[in-house]
């Protein structure tokens, strides 16, 4: 390795194979930050993500003689830190709402069955509300199931890239928009509902 | 609400096939990445024109992904790479660099 040319995922896995431990080093700087977000995605704690994140480098080391060069490292790989991370999250598990009470409600003619429609907009222009408006989205992702959970967290804050996702999660194209739409509407419905009655949800929560 | 008979909010639509539900549910997320024809494009926003709900649900969407942007990044434990080194050297008899 030089630090003229910047080596391939491909390059370092082959290093790694090999025994080169700079491969490896290389690939921890690369990826440590996206495999820890990953993990506290899904157990939304950031000692366990930390822990994860560890289990899921060891688990590189020594698995990585079983990765199809043919196959995206990537896909491979954020397989392995769900993998681990899901594992640990069993050990704690989680309510999860079901989305279906939260979907946009239509009646027989598919009008909005609601007399107005959620406009909770405005408050999002001001920073601290859109801070605190993005705190409590976070929460309400981490009640979602987690089909619908790790798909929204991985596109619209991770922002990996649509196909890489359906990769991971080995689900069809189809299938992954098909959940991160009604992830989204679950979330917009979740905030629309506190921007439209704040003191009614503090109370409740 | 209403296209087809008038209602609040939402004057009669002259493409009445293209529900709120339709719209919201099934062609919202199509429209948002751009892949939609230009055909379907054109009476989607026609819709949005004739129908103050979708429009402020289409407002409200975008602004949840505004939102769930603001969470990245993650807090990155400053030490964690490191971490993760001597972890690994720890458990696979490497000696630490």
């Amino acid at each position: 390795m030089t630090e003229e040319t910047t080596p391939t995922d491909l390059d370092l896995v082959r290093g790694i194979k090999a025994g080169d431990e700079r491969a490896f080093e290389e690939m921890v700087e690369r990826y440590h930050a996206r495999v820890y977000s990953l993990s506290y995605g899904v157990l939304r704690n950031a000692e366990d993500a930390e822990e994860a994140t560890q289990d899921t480098f060891l688990t590189l080391y020594r698995k990585i003689g079983t990765f199809d060069e043919s196959r995206k490292f990537f896909s491979w790989f954020y397989r392995v830190a769900l993998n681990q991370a899901y594992s640990r999250a069993r050990r704690r598990p989680r309510p999860t709402v079901a989305i279906e009470d939260y979907m946009p409600k239509f009646d027989g003619t598919g009008h909005f069955t609601s007399p107005e429609a959620p406009d909770w907009a405005p408050g999002v222009e001001d920073e601290a509300a859109a801070r605190e408006l993005a705190a409590r989205a976070e929460q309400f992702i981490a009640e979602l199931p987690p089909a619908y959970r790790d798909v929204i967290w991985m596109k619209d804050v991770e922002e990996i890239p649509g196909v890489e996702i359906a990769e991971t999660l080995e689900i069809s194209i189809p299938a992954f928009k098909s959940r991160l739409h009604r992830a989204r509407l679950y979330v917009r419905q979740r905030l629309a509902a506190i921007s439209r009655a704040p003191a009614k949800e503090e109370a409740a929560g | 609400m209403n296209h087809s008979g008038g209602g609040p909010g939402c004057p009669p639509n002259p493409q009445p096939e293209l529900t709120c539900e339709r719209l919201v549910l099934d062609k919202l997320l199509e429209f948002e990445e751009g892949a939609m024809p230009e055909a379907e494009r054109a009476q989607f926003r026609h819709h949005l024109e004739l129908c103050p709900p979708c429009l402020r649900f289409l407002d409200s969407y975008r602004k949840t992904g505004r939102t769930l942007r603001m969470l990245k990044p993650k807090d990155i434990p400053p030490a964690l790479a490191k971490t993760v080194l001597s972890f690994v050297r720890a458990r696979s008899g490497k000696k630490e660099r």
